[in-house]
């Protein structure tokens, strides 16, 4: 994630067609925003396509963006769009089916640290436990613990009040926690090892 | 319905599960293949930057295209001026014409004022105008020898 300052900067020079820049911000921005569409659909080619479609969106119309809003929030909302408008167009995705994510995935941190093994048992959990939820529970959970985004700018970007996001938040996670309960986990020693 | 507040080890797991969450989005410096991916969709995004400006350049070739013409429309709009302008002389002249007759009326009209006071007892005032002597008769005091 690029700070505020050097943010406002590569925007600038992307503004003026500098490729260099443009190629910064799709770096900084491309791995979050990939991250948060697949959760919420549960597919990583889609994931991929919405990310391309909505920095090609973003930076085509950069003119028009106000420096007074988060350069992110401004992206993620506008791949959130295209999520839904694909998912008008197909059958929609059943919480259950979301199982997708690959085991041993290169570009997951925890492959490089992990055995691939473990890696896949921890994958299954956070399958399960965001599959518990619903809209929009789900969507909170992923700015909040995912992209660590604040409850206030959470509110701001859903247009509810703080108090409603910490709410959905409490009740996100005791979802979360009886999901994984129910889902006969594995020994708990051998994921957290 | 209430779900139960979970066991240690599911909030140990849940834990784990966020923090797994967490590092799915973060972004790695290092990462070749990240990089490669934004090298590339940063080129396609340029690639198709031009075509966005296209609107533009037909603007632009639309404003060239009109400065070219300019001679030629100034040209035709001056031939309508011209009639025009002739229109507006013929009005003139005639007005002038009119204006010349009157005055001609005027003096004829003076003249005809005046003819009574012109007859053979009154001299004329043309008479003792020394234009119409020679320059040199004129000068000449006394009569030639």
């Amino acid at each position: 994630m690029l700070d505020a300052k050097t943010e406002r900067l590569t925007i600038e020079k992307a503004r003026r067609g500098d490729r260099d820049a443009i190629a910064a911000l799709i770096h900084a921005y491309q791995r979050p925003l990939e991250a948060f569409l697949f959760r919420l659909c549960g597919k990583h080619e889609l994931a991929e396509d919405l990310a391309q479609e909505a920095f090609v969106r973003v930076i085509k119309s950069l003119d028009r963006f106000d420096d007074q809003y988060r350069f992110s929030t401004w992206l993620f909302t506008i791949g959130k769009r295209l999520l839904v408008n694909a998912q008008q167009k197909m059958k929609p995705t059943a919480d259950s089916e979301i199982v997708e994510y690959r085991a041993g995935d290169a570009r997951t941190p925890l492959a490089e640290v992990e055995s691939a093994e473990r890696v896949e048992r921890i994958t299954t959990l956070v399958d399960i436990a965001i599959g518990a939820l619903g809209s929009p529970q789900r969507e909170i959970v992923l700015m909040f613990h995912q992209q660590g985004w604040s409850v206030q700018r959470i509110g701001e970007e859903l247009g509810m009040p703080e108090g409603t996001i910490k709410s959905h938040l409490f009740r996100a996670r005791r979802r979360m926690l009886f999901a994984i309960e129910q889902s006969g986990s594995p020994n708990p020693s051998e994921v957290l090892q | 319905m209430p779900e139960p507040a979970g066991s240690s080890r599911a909030q140990r797991l849940l834990v784990r599960v966020l923090l797994a969450l967490r590092s799915e989005a973060r972004s790695r410096p290092q990462s070749l293949s990240d990089r490669a991916r934004a090298e590339a969709l940063a080129d396609r995004i340029m690639l198709e930057l031009p075509r966005s400006v296209l609107p533009i350049g037909i603007a632009a070739l639309f404003i060239v295209g009109v400065v070219c013409l300019m001679p030629i429309m100034r040209d035709a709009i001056a031939a309508g001026s011209d009639k025009q302008g002739s229109t507006v002389a013929s009005v003139v002249e005639s007005g002038l014409r009119n204006q010349g007759a009157a005055l001609s009326d005027g003096i004829g009209a003076l003249r005809e004022v005046v003819a009574p006071f012109a007859g053979e007892g009154c001299p004329s005032a043309l008479e003792n105008c020394p234009h119409d002597a020679p320059p040199c008769d004129a000068a000449a005091p006394f009569s030639r020898s």
